[in-house]
């Protein structure tokens, strides 16, 4: 083996040139692949981020209440008791928010669009606080100061709400101004109220268009519900990755309590109205549920990202493993007398074989390596740059500057995966040599 | 004493197009350890092809060859590889040394191969035989820094580093000039000499016939003559029998 490794080592240093170039490709190929991979990790964190904030915990206890048949209200009615169970059952606790959810109309005087609202306690809303920030007047109003202008925390005050800069914009409003939500009752009838713009934020992509704020009461009053129903318990953890855990454990906790919890169902709470207004029965079904289920809708941006980085890869791989199997081929044809002499001094046929194996392999390594380096380097940079992406991928990406996150295991994965390819694309050459009979080959004439 | 080298009926056919070349028609020969032997005869005579029989890097068409009692028509490829790694060392008319390993790395490639000596004691080894062949200054170059004669002579020590029984030489000095050639002559009977090793080489040149113990001349891929030489003036006196090297 130290034959081998030494044979391999020295002429990937004669072939200069040759090694040069695979190496520049190589690790040209890797560095795309580690800031590909940190790109749609970056998207994966944001999107937690964003989504644990503004629609979910890491786990939540929600829940539907059917009247009749045909229903289907996002609603519990006993919060005060679920929550409690819920804080007391779950290890690992950071804390806990209630959360009304609601779908309504958002009319200005100019213009109207459906949204989400969630009441809100805006006091208890830790991570909300932190992840919205105050838009500049001038992006939602036209000759509006550069300077933002509002406050979240006068949400505490009754008939309020917090507007994204594009609703803001959309809708002609700015901070101070009425805008008015209305939506069907239980009962039938069509309920309103006009709330007053306290704050306007930036945008977070896509979720953006349909997330907005207001207090609590503010939905009671929209639907008439009483004070002690809402729609979920928000659970947050100190450990966001025991998300799935925490919530096999409460559904066993509530059920064993007798309350009736829904089948689990990746989706987003919206998606569910229609599944439970087509059920057959009444009454009040809690459902479970955990932050990545809420945003599974948006999954197919990380598929998307990941397949196209995928696609990439392959084609460059294969462009680069015919261009190392073609090396390997010439450098067979030019060393065969040195083959066959080291066949005569007594090198077996998979001597022979691991002798170009090897040295392939020592060329994978080295460029992947140097290739992942200077992935993670330029990753990271792209993500210190704060770069502004056109409103389009913002929209996708959930964030108004581009994020990556170099993740390390994904850094082994590129190094690993590159040089057994690279390795693999030098067997069949390998195989070529280690068949040249000893005579022939210490004969031949290059 | 025993044969270290014992042809049998040796029959080699090559295959050139519809026609076979037969190379060696029926060659009868043994070789008793530590013999010094020329193989002479005219180009085409078969002298490489009997080299290549003796050296297992071939097998017979028909007929046997026995290498230090084995049988090499009857092993597997990678045993014939193992037979050749211990038993033979091998000195090429072009060389043959691994362009990209330095003078002392390539007398080192088999002792690496064999895997069995530890750094140390390869290191000395190596050193040694560069030293024996006059290379210890050059153990650095690499084959393409070397003369035609340093090449040769970093060949002869990589080929007795594993301390063989049996060395072959094809033509070891068609590409040396005279004097050269005549210098490896010397270095390979003083090796004979101080290590009983078997050498079996191959040659053209008059000269360098004149210094062999017993010469077998093949023509036409049949033994044509074999007789014992009386020992030159000037070299050193035939070992002992059980001489140890
Ligand atoms: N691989 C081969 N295929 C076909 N014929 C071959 C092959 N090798 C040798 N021969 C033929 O076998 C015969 C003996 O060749 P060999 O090389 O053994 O001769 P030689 O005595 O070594 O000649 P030279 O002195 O020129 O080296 C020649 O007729 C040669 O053409
Ligand atoms: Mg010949």
């Amino acid at each position: 083996m130290r034959a081998i490794l030494k044979i391999a080592f020295h002429n990937l240093l004669q072939a200069r040139l040759r090694t040069t170039i695979l190496t520049l490709v190589l690790a040209g190929v890797t560095a795309l692949l580690v800031v590909m991979g940190a790109l749609s990790q970056g998207f994966t964190d944001t999107l937690r981020t964003n989504a644990t904030a503004l629609s979910s915990g890491h786990v939540n206890v929600a829940g539907w209440y059917k009247s009749k048949a045909t229903d289907a209200w996002p609603l519990i009615n006993d919060v005060g008791e679920i929550e409690r169970i819920a804080k007391e059952n779950t290890p690992g606790l950071d804390y806990v928010v209630r959360r009304d959810r609601s779908w309504a109309k958002l009319i200005s005087r100019d213009h109207s669009f459906f949204v989400s609202p969630s009441g809100i306690d805006i006091t208890a809303e830790r991570r909300l606080k932190s992840i919205l920030k105050l838009a500049p007047e001038s992006a939602y109003k036209d000759g509006g100061q550069d300077a933002p202008v509002g406050s979240f925390d006068r949400l505490v005050e009754p008939h309020t709400a917090i507007l994204f800069a594009s609703q803001a914009k959309r809708l002609g409003v700015g901070v101070g101004d009425y805008v008015t939500l209305t939506s069907p009752t239980g009962s039938g009838r069509t309920n309103s109220i006009d709330v007053t713009v306290v704050a306007v934020a930036r945008d977070m992509g896509m979720m953006s268009n349909w997330n907005m704020f207001v207090p609590s009461a503010d939905i009671h009053e929209l639907y008439q519900t009483a004070d002690d129903t809402s729609s979920a318990v928000m659970i947050y953890l100190d450990d966001p990755t025991e998300a799935e855990a925490v919530m096999g454990h409460l559904r066993e906790v509530f059920a064993a309590r007798g309350y009736t919890v829904m089948d689990h169902q990746p989706q987003a709470f919206f998606f569910k109205f229609e599944t439970v207004a087509g059920e057959d029965w009444t009454g009040q079904k809690l459902d479970l549920t955990i932050w990545s289920d809420e945003v599974s809708y948006i999954d197919f941006m990380s598929t998307a990202l990941d397949s196209v980085t995928a696609i990439l890869i392959v084609i460059l791989m294969g462009i680069i493993a015919i261009g190392i199997m073609n090396a390997m081929l010439m450098s067979v044809r030019r060393r065969t007398a040195e083959i066959g002499t080291a066949r005569a001094i007594g090198m077996t046929r998979s001597g022979v074989l691991a002798m170009f194996v090897t040295e392939a392999l020592l060329l994978g390594l080295f460029a992947s390596l140097l290739g992942a380096a200077l992935g993670a380097l330029l990753a990271n940079g792209i993500d210190a740059a704060q770069i502004q992406p056109p409103p389009m991928v913002s929209a996708l990406l959930m964030s108004d500057t581009l994020h990556l996150s170099v993740d390390g295991g994904q850094i082994v994965r590129a190094v690993v995966v590159f040089t057994l390819v690279t390795g693999l694309a030098a067997v069949s050459p390998a195989i070529r040599a280690a068949r040249l009979e000893p005579v022939t080959a210490i004969h031949h004439t290059s | 004493m025993e044969a270290i080298v014992a042809l049998n009926k040796v029959v080699k056919d090559y295959p050139l197009g519809k026609l076979t070349v037969q190379a060696l028609r029926g060659v009868d020969l043994t070789i008793a350890p530590g013999e010094f032997t020329v193989i002479a005869g005219p180009s085409g005579s078969g002298k490489t092809t009997l080299l290549n029989m003796i050296g297992c890097v071939d097998v017979p068409t028909t007929g046997s060859v026995t290498i230090a009692g084995r049988e090499t028509g009857k092993l597997k490829d990678r045993a014939r590889a193992k037979l050749r790694l211990e038993k033979l060392g091998f000195i090429f008319q072009t060389f043959n040394l691994i362009p990209v390993l330095s003078a002392a790395q390539n007398v080192e490639f088999p002792l690496l191969l064999h895997g069995r000596l530890g750094t140390r004691e390869r290191q000395r080894r190596v050193a040694e035989l560069l030293e024996a062949v006059g290379l210890a200054e050059q153990a650095r170059q690499r084959p393409n820094e070397l003369s035609g004669g340093q090449r040769q002579r970093v060949a002869i020590a990589r080929a007795l580093v594993t301390e063989p029984a049996i060395v072959l030489a094809d033509e070891p000095t068609a590409n040396l000039d005279s004097v050269t050639g005549l210098a490896i002559i010397d270095l390979m009977k003083e090796m004979n000499a101080r290590r009983n090793t078997t050498f079996i080489f191959s040659t053209h040149d008059e000269h360098v016939m004149a210094h062999a113990r017993r010469m077998v001349h093949i023509a036409d891929g049949k033994l044509a003559e074999d007789r014992a030489l009386a020992p030159p003036a000037a070299t050193a006196e035939a070992p002992e029998p059980g001489a140890t090297p």
